[in-house]
């Protein structure tokens, strides 16, 4: 498989950030909020968090797949796309929308 | 210096000046060897690129040497071509290393990688070309 692009499988992302901590290029922007659960029957709620926004920029990403290595979820996974080519830098950065829908569309 | 053509798009021509930045330029090569480029012979400058190629780490201190053949072409389009030339990449915490060409110069396009693929080079090039830059 080509190594060309990082896909996000959101619903496996706990948000514990060791994506984040752990890229060299400090590419992987992550940001989330705690909420409260209630499970039927149990005696107090649980915290979870929900990720609200995860970056990666792309124009700083060195494609060494280090945050998919460390995930223990295996919420990021390597992926088949096209060269990321764009006339805006800013545009290099995709959100969980991009990272998620290119996932789709490999699949 | 090195001349070669698109294989799929013979009209347009890269010229590689043998002073590599950093290690993206080796990509050209490395498109030539998967048969995305082929060598032409010939060895005279082409007097007007219509494309400047900027691939690899652009440091301060190499930065007036960069600026001055960006200055010798004011109307070739700029690639900037992986991590480095974009953003500093790697390094982009690095206080000698420019932290992007677009910060002193206009970046027509700007192809994501470390290095990007060969294929993604061919692929910008067409995409510069294709968007009114005569090859």
């Amino acid at each position: 498989m080509i190594h060309s692009f990082i896909a996000l499988l959101p619903d496996k992302c706990t948000s514990c950030m060791l994506c984040v901590r752990e890229c060299p290029a400090w590419c992987i922007h992550l940001d989330s909020h705690t909420e409260e659960v209630t499970d039927a029957g149990a005696r107090r709620p649980k915290k979870i968090n929900v990720l609200d926004s995860f970056d990666i920029d792309y124009s700083l990403c060195m494609y060494c797949g280090i945050c998919v290595d460390v995930c223990p979820f295996d919420a990021l996974e390597w992926d088949q796309h096209r060269a990321l080519i764009s006339d805006s830098r800013a545009d290099l950065t995709l959100g969980i929308t991009q990272l998620t829908s290119e996932n789709d569309s490999a699949n | 210096m090195t001349r070669y053509q698109l294989a799929e798009h013979p009209t347009i021509e890269v010229e590689v000046i043998t002073a590599g930045l950093a290690c993206c330029t080796l990509e050209v090569e490395a498109a030539a060897t998967a048969g995305l480029l082929l060598p032409v012979s010939g060895e005279q400058i082409s007097p007007a690129p219509s494309i400047l190629v900027i691939s690899g780490t652009v440091t301060d201190a190499l930065l007036p040497a960069v600026l001055a053949q960006i200055d010798r072409f004011p109307e070739a389009r700029l690639m900037s071509f992986g991590a480095c030339a974009t953003s500093g990449g790697p390094y982009w915490d690095s206080p000698p290393v420019t932290k992007g060409i677009d910060q002193f110069a206009d970046v027509a396009v700007y192809v994501a990688g470390c290095p990007p693929r060969p294929d993604a080079f061919v692929a910008a090039l067409l995409d510069l070309a294709h968007s009114g830059v005569a090859p």
